[in-house]
């Protein structure tokens, strides 16, 4: 990545100090920022102030935002043992109602889920399949997306743009960042951010104005040689209307209870 | 990775089977080991080991049918290669207990025991279960 903008390093050091002491909602320590912009005394900084900072101001509009929902059409690549590197398609829609209500639509080339979420349990649903299943859920959706990542193996998309800027130790993963310039995203103007990580590069275009969301995200997994890539396409609406049966599962007629397998436990038997 | 190896062999035998008889008619379907390495967080992979995809099977096949969940999982959807790939297992004789598969025989009758979902295949027992969000089959004695 070239991010050769005059900025000495000093400067984005004080910039990094004061986005991350802002932002800490929790109050913890920030880690050491000269870990995430290297300090190399004559080297342009990696970590762009200015990309954090579009980053930071992204998560904390999309924090304001109590009831929304989301659609994404995403494409994933597959890479088969001997290699050969296979995309797949799909959309993904969310809606999302504040600290409790969440449900998923997911339908791709392989499959079609739904999830449900009302604050007590969550429910994983396959239509076409007709299988479920239900488990006890923690009370607030944030919980919820450790809880489906840690235990069940299950991952929200976007989940982790929407916390950005509350976890320092999140921020500190970022080796370089940059934006690369204006872009073209639908309707409107974004702002293309280049991050790179272990193991991950990524990309996110941030719609300029009043509601800088994010319009695009691309995940190249840089660790696998093939480099293997997360593509989604979002369209936001900002002021959706849900009725309460939206978060509630009620088991459709033919429908089968099912376990949902603990990763834990899975990888504990192995 | 335990699923792998019954899942391989019905894999080899139905791209064998598959290949003899590619040449007489439309059907042209392999099947492919994938695994599932591409990060969609930026963030979560580092923390947990994660990784429950175990391999899964990509059927590829030109007729074009995305409705794979009506046969019940990853492999196999065409009818043909479904058809082979039964027509594998049932010459490997009985499934093994506890091993896993990602679909079902044809013509399995769902039963409902204690509250648990199971299928009878042909005498063969298959709890299924989500594994993530995919669907996995485990080979079970007959529930009671």
């Amino acid at each position: 990545m070239k991010a050769n903008r005059c900025i000495n390093a000093t400067v984005a050091l004080l910039a990094l100090t004061a986005m991350f002491t802002s932002n800490g909602a929790r109050g913890q320590q920030p880690s050491t920022p000269a870990q995430a912009a290297p300090s190399t005394e004559t080297a342009a900084p990696l970590v762009e102030p200015d990309a954090v900072a579009v980053l930071n101001k992204m998560g904390a509009y999309m924090r304001t935002l109590n009831a929304f929902s989301v659609r994404s059409e995403t494409t994933i690549d597959e890479v088969t043992d001997d290699g050969m590197k296979l995309q797949f398609g799909g959309t993904v829609t969310m809606q999302v109602k504040r600290p409790n209500g969440f449900h998923a639509e997911l339908s791709s080339d392989r499959k079609e889920r739904q999830l449900f979420y009302d604050g007590k349990t969550v429910t994983l649903y396959g239509k076409r399949i007709g299988y479920y299943a239900t488990a006890p859920a923690p009370a607030t959706l944030r919980e919820l997306g450790e809880v489906l990542d840690r235990k069940y193996g299950i991952r929200l998309a976007l989940n982790d743009l929407f916390y950005w800027g509350t976890d320092e130790s999140v921020a500190a993963n970022i080796k370089e960042a940059a934006i690369i310039g204006p872009s073209r995203c639908g309707d409107a103007v974004c702002d293309h951010v280049a991050v790179r990580q272990e193991g991950v590069d990524w990309q996110v275009w941030i719609e300029r104005g009043k509601s800088p969301l994010p319009r695009k995200l691309v995940i190249t997994t840089t660790s696998e040689p093939s480099q293997p890539q997360y593509v989604a396409t979002m369209q936001w609406n900002t002021a959706p209307k849900f009725e309460a049966a939206t978060f509630r599962f009620s088991p459709p007629m033919g429908a089968h209870r099912i376990p949902l397998l603990d990763a834990n436990a899975a990888s504990a038997g192995k | 990775m335990r699923a792998q190896s019954p899942s391989k062999i019905l894999i080899a035998l139905a791209v064998a089977v598959l290949a003899l008889s590619s040449g007489s008619g439309p059907v042209d379907a392999i099947s492919r080991q994938v695994h599932g390495t591409t990060n969609t967080n930026v963030n979560r992979n580092f923390s947990s080991n994660s990784n429950i995809n175990v391999n899964r099977n990509v059927d590829v096949n030109r007729n074009a049918n995305v409705d794979v969940d009506v046969h019940a999982g990853y492999c196999c959807y065409h009818p043909v290669a479904t058809a082979a790939a039964v027509t594998a297992a049932a010459v490997t004789t009985a499934a093994v207990m506890g091993s896993i598969v990602h679909s079902l025989p044809p013509a399995c009758t769902v039963t409902v025991v204690n509250g648990f979902t199971y299928q009878n295949c042909g005498g063969t027992w298959y709890q299924p279960q989500y594994v993530g969000t995919s669907v996995q089959y485990v080979v079970v004695t007959a529930p009671r």
